[in-house]
């Protein structure tokens, strides 16, 4: 019986000429989309690429300077340290970095790592709220959370209205079948066009960006699927709450209009704001200055803190070493210049933290902000995987600076063979199951209040006026 | 076949239906006459199940339709008023549709064009969008469609309203022919003079009540004009 209503409804659907229309114009929409997020995509890994071939260059050089009869000795740690050996710490974009932009353009996917200290890390690192994107670039993941729950509400918002309005309900409910598995069968052949057309396209969009390959590719866009089906369930049983309700066509429009205003621009928007109210972020502004305040104190104050530091480091002072005097002066100006900014750069990132975590409850309120979390992640565009990646900068930051101290401090040059000594950076993926697992919560997010929806719209439809 | 027991229907204190009594059997033609918001409709409405009796039951074949509004539909046919068909598609289409709900798939293309020639639709007509016909011809898939259910029970809503003489005499003679292979059939018109002619009983209705239960043999047609009207004017 479902598999004829169905039919049936593939060929009423079929008949109707302003469908194809809109079916080539979400075609043409998500074309658009998946080829903007492609050349993202690419971009970025050109910029990885130029960045590699810019550090490759620089050892060349050094290797050749090294390899000439006047600098037989080396080149001093300092200099190699904070420049000419400076390693490029990157993230290859995410697998399938070509449907979703995310985060990837507003967090630095690559960072220069010298001896200088930790602040010299940061680049642009305000962590944008992830309901950003809903304003942000067109690509796939936009469509999918702003245009697909349109095209499924315009497939769906007069299932049963239109039924009724025309007066074939009647008719068809005069013969033994449910108005239940009416409903079913037209929600289920809509669910199998939309849904299996945004998969579809998904996954071309994913072929023709490339990139993806690897380990965990299949994986994701099984993840990715489950997210598109999930999203689209709850705008159908939407649709059928708001249909089971008995209003009219015009009225239906209307109301779930407006809901999908909510949801996908208001929720977000107001969720931001409440984020950034109850966790302000202390001002960029205020931490550069207090760096440049440290900074020129520190300058101001560099014998003393040479002195301090010798005295700190008795080892240094005398004997056998041979320290070298500017270095250690350097090297003690930029510990007291971290020392001292450490309070406030600690301040700003643990409220980063707090609003992302209030972000991450929050998301629950929208399904849109729930599907727009959970596909970043998927795609490794999202705030995790920028995390993971900082994390990882900072312990590579941490070895690569102890390579260089003690050389610094000794005063020993860099020869030949410490070139091929000196620390390279390895992005590290983030384990899958942690992916997975918060995907899964996302998962739920969106499962769940489908199955409400769903069910107080099959309550409904048990009074749905049938005449009327 | 058909039965309702003190079947009462109203809305907010409103009665549209006032413990009606009435058993249709196997081979007879009801009419139910009556001004418009007589309780003709919601009689036919009540078999349907689309609405929900205040109190008292109506029963299909000893089926109550609350109880088993599924099964009690399988044995029934119904053509409404206007025959509302999916624009879209051809009367073929429609045909088959309603056919493949009623759980008909024995039909093939050549089966549901020979229903739809005896009521009256040729091929070429059958084969064209739904959009394109007049009133009369949909009513004609209506009738195609009930017809292709093979129903024991038939429930129709002032069918012939807006079909032109000849087809609404074409009607009468399928609905004899429909009576005389067993079918019971209700139908609530307001063609006194069809009732007259196919009705086996007639039953008058006013505000919700039945008033007046005749046997259309038993009065003439200025009889039943007369009566009827008598009814109306107190």
């Amino acid at each position: 019986m479902l598999a004829r209503i169905m039919r049936h409804e593939a060929r009423v659907l079929a008949a109707d000429r302003s469908l194809w229309a809109l079916a080539g114009l979400l075609a043409a929409v998500v074309a658009y989309g998946a080829l903007n997020g492609a050349s993202w995509a690419e971009t970025r890994r050109a910029a990885l690429e130029a960045a590699a071939a810019e550090e490759a260059a620089r050892f060349d050089e050094l290797r050749r300077r090294l390899g000439s009869p006047g600098d037989a000795i080396g080149v001093g740690a300092l200099e190699v340290g904070r420049s000419s050996g400076a390693r490029y710490a990157a993230m290859p974009p995410g697998l399938l970095a070509a449907l979703v932009v995310g985060q990837s353009d507003l967090l630095p996917s690559y960072v220069k790592v010298t001896t200088d200290g930790r602040q010299s890390l940061d680049g642009a690192d305000e962590i944008e709220n992830p309901t950003h994107l809903l304003t942000g670039r067109f690509d796939l993941g936009f469509v999918i959370v702003v245009l697909y729950p349109l095209a499924i509400l315009a497939l769906s918002f007069d299932l049963l209205s239109a039924e009724k309005e025309r007066g074939t309900l009647a008719l068809v409910l005069s013969q033994p079948v449910s108005l239940r598995q009416v409903v079913l069968g037209k929600v289920l052949l809509r669910g199998l066009l939309v849904v299996g057309l945004a998969v579809a396209i998904s996954m071309v969009g994913l072929a023709v960006g490339g990139g993806a390959s690897g380990p965990g590719v299949l994986a994701r866009a099984g993840l990715w699927m489950a997210v598109v089906a999930a999203y689209g369930a709850f705008w159908f049983a939407l649709a059928v709450a708001v249909n089971a309700m008995g209003r009219g066509s015009s009225a239906n429009a209307l109301i779930l209009a407006g809901i999908w205003l909510a949801l996908v621009a208001v929720v977000p928007a107001l969720v931001n704001v409440a984020v950034k109210a109850v966790h302000p972020v202390p001002s960029r502004a205020e931490l550069v200055q207090a760096l440049r305040e440290a900074s020129d104190e520190a300058q101001a104050e560099g014998s003393r803190l040479k002195a301090r530091y010798f005295e700190d480091h008795p080892e240094l002072a005398g004997g056998d070493v041979d320290a070298d005097e500017y270095a250690v002066q350097a090297l003690a100006v930029q510990e007291a210049v971290e020392a001292s900014v450490r309070d406030i750069q600690g301040r700003f990132e643990a409220q980063l933290a707090r609003q992302q975590a209030m972000v991450d409850r929050l998301r629950f309120l929208s399904p849109a902000i729930v599907t727009v979390e959970a596909l970043q992640d998927v795609a490794g565009t999202g705030a995790a995987r920028a995390r993971h990646f900082a994390g990882q900068v900072e312990a590579f930051h941490e070895s690569y600076r102890a390579f260089f101290r003690p050389r610094i401090l000794r005063a020993e040059p860099i020869g030949p063979k410490d070139l091929d000594a000196i620390p390279a950076f390895t992005f590290r993926e983030e384990p899958l199951p942690g992916v997975a697992g918060r995907v899964a919560l996302g998962l739920a997010g969106l499962v769940l209040p489908a199955v409400l929806v769903g069910a107080v719209g099959r309550k409904a439809l048990g009074r749905y006026p049938i005449v009327g | 076949m058909l039965e309702a027991t003190d079947l009462t229907k109203s809305y907010n204190g409103h009665l549209a239906l006032d413990r009606l009594n009435l058993a249709v059997r196997p081979g007879e033609i009801f009419c139910l006459l009556g001004a418009n918001g007589a309780g003709k409709t919601t009689t036919i409405n009540l078999f349907l199940n689309f609405i929900r009796p205040s109190s008292g039951s109506a029963r299909i074949k000893g089926l109550d339709v609350v109880e088993h509004p599924l099964e009690t539909k399988r044995h029934l046919a119904y053509i409404p008023e206007q025959v509302n068909l999916y624009r879209n598609l051809t009367g073929l289409e429609n045909l088959a549709y309603f056919a493949a709900l009623a759980g008909h798939r024995e039909h093939a293309t050549a089966g549901f064009l020979e229903l739809l020639a005896q009521a009256g639709l040729t091929e070429e007509a059958a084969r064209k969008r739904v959009s394109t016909y007049s009133k009369g011809m949909r009513q004609k898939v209506g009738i195609a469609i009930a017809a292709a259910k093979q129903a024991e029970v038939l429930l129709l809503d002032e069918p012939t309203s807006g079909l032109d003489p000849k087809a609404s005499n074409e009607f009468s003679e399928l609905l004899v022919r429909l009576r005389d292979r067993g079918v019971a059939v209700l139908m609530a018109t307001h063609d006194l003079f069809r009732a007259k002619e196919t009705g086996t009983r007639v039953g008058i209705m006013k505000r919700g009540r039945m008033v007046a239960l005749l046997d259309t043999a038993e009065v003439g047609h200025a009889d039943l004009e007369r009566i009827y009207l008598d009814h109306m004017h107190d």
